[in-house]
């Protein structure tokens, strides 16, 4: 009981001195304290940069994850805006197309005010190496008959020569069975311009009357002779004369005006 | 007729069917020298070569007045020569082994001169047209190359599909391929 009693005073003037060292040492200044300060660094802070490194890592990568979230909703974002984008440039091509079109037709429709037209585009093409003919997108429903003229907005494409509902077929000039009966715009001489077979920029004039000059650079015309094409329409140019021995076989070329490799709009002439 | 059969006949307007999309879109890009080839012409003597018989000429004049109507300036003057081509196959079946190469390059060339000379000799008489021989034959030259050249590639095709036509028409009849 008694060593019991002497033992707890003891614990207490412990407690008491400790409190007072304690109490003593708060009140000393920092820089007397360093050394201890410096020791105890010295064995913290290997560990605690370690776990500062960790938490920064982890730190990093929950914005990592974050950035990512982000960038995904930035991406469809900016695809669907990229969509949209594509669909107006398509919307745009074929405004400007059609527009394009529309153009020419005007142009055309301008250049032969005299004449009743019917706009077309060239929907097919000859299949043959040797026929050149063409299919247009119009026919009887929009008034086109047989044998009716079709020009282009640089000259004469051909006619017609045969009609379905909504197409028609077209026998350009340059076909080897057309035949255009035609006049040199400077001399008013009459010729005959047939299509040559492996060439489809030019014409072969055929039955030059023997007391006509004919030179290159002179423009030809339809004469309106045969009663198929209306008169004054423009073919081309001559591009060379061939003369031989004999001046009633004496032949030119003519350079059509229409280049039938690109034709996509031409005009049917429906005056009768 | 079976389901076999069926299903040849079907291929065969399939075919037809993307030979124009070719013809009139694909090879207007891959001309040699402005000239085109004739696939029509290749197509209508393999049937009249491995088909049965008549249905060569057959083909041949239905797919001729369906170009006629598509682009013709005439209805018939293409289906009289398609027939025609398909006729030639017929003859050629019986007479020759379509087993060899060359042969068959040599029924081509011959199908393609027919084709295209007999066409413009109607056309001259039918369309009036103007007769021009040596540009005619310049063309004419460029195609059967172009013609043989498309043949030279799909031999193997011709072939396969060929012997498995030919055994469903005529099964045991083929005596062409054992001389």
């Amino acid at each position: 009981m008694y060593t019991k009693k002497k033992y707890g005073i003891v614990g207490i003037i412990v407690t008491i001195i400790i409190l007072i060292i304690l109490f003593a040492l708060t009140n000393v200044q920092n820089s007397k304290m360093s050394y201890v300060e410096n020791l105890a660094n010295k064995i913290v802070m290997p560990i605690q940069n370690g776990l500062t490194y960790i938490k920064n890592k982890v730190n990093g990568n929950n914005s990592f994850f974050t950035d990512v979230s982000n960038l995904k909703s930035e991406n469809k974002e900016l695809r669907e805006k990229n969509l949209k984008l594509e669909e107006k440039l398509r919307e745009l091509e074929s405004i400007k197309a059609e527009n394009e079109s529309l153009e020419q037709y005007l142009n055309l429709t301008e250049k032969y005010s005299d004449y009743t037209t019917v706009p077309a585009d060239v929907i097919n093409r000859d299949l043959s190496n040797y026929s050149k003919t063409i299919v247009i997108n119009v026919g009887a429903k929009n008034g086109i008959k047989e044998n009716m003229t079709v020009i282009a907005a640089e000259g004469l494409v051909g006619y017609v020569i045969s009609v379905t509902d909504s197409t028609a077929k077209v026998q350009t000039i340059i076909d080897s069975s057309s035949s255009t009966s035609a006049l040199l715009s400077t001399s008013r001489d009459s010729i005959v311009c047939k299509g040559v077979l492996n060439d489809d920029t030019q014409l072969k004039a055929m039955y030059i009357p023997t007391d006509a000059t004919v030179s290159q650079g002179d423009t030809i015309e339809t004469s309106g002779l045969g009663g198929i094409y209306q008169k004054g329409i423009y073919i081309g140019t001559i591009s060379s004369v061939e003369n031989t021995t004999d001046l009633t076989n004496r032949y030119a070329l003519v350079s059509v005006a229409v280049d039938f490799s690109k034709l996509e709009t031409v005009l049917v002439i429906t005056n009768e | 007729m079976n389901t076999k059969r069926i299903v040849i006949n079907l291929l065969f307007i399939v075919t037809f069917i993307i030979i124009y999309f070719l013809q009139s879109n694909l090879f207007t890009w891959f001309k040699i020298a402005g000239v085109m080839p004739n696939l029509f012409v290749i197509f209508v003597l393999f049937i009249g070569l491995y088909a049965n018989k008549f249905m060569g000429p057959m083909y041949g004049v239905c797919f001729g007045l369906l170009l006629d109507f598509f682009i013709g300036k005439k209805i018939g003057i293409t289906a009289i020569m398609l027939g025609l081509v398909g006729l030639v196959g017929m003859i050629f079946d019986r007479n020759f082994s379509k087993e060899n190469r060359i042969t068959l390059i040599v029924m081509v060339l011959m199908a393609t001169v027919i084709f295209e000379v007999g066409e413009y000799i109607l056309g001259y008489f039918i369309n009036n047209t103007y007769i021009q021989i040596w540009p005619f034959i310049e063309i004419l030259l460029i195609e059967c190359f172009y013609n043989v050249l498309i043949t030279i590639i799909v031999y193997p095709l011709i072939q396969i599909f060929g012997n498995k036509i030919e055994n469903e028409y005529k099964g045991n009849k083929i005596l062409t391929r054992y001389f």
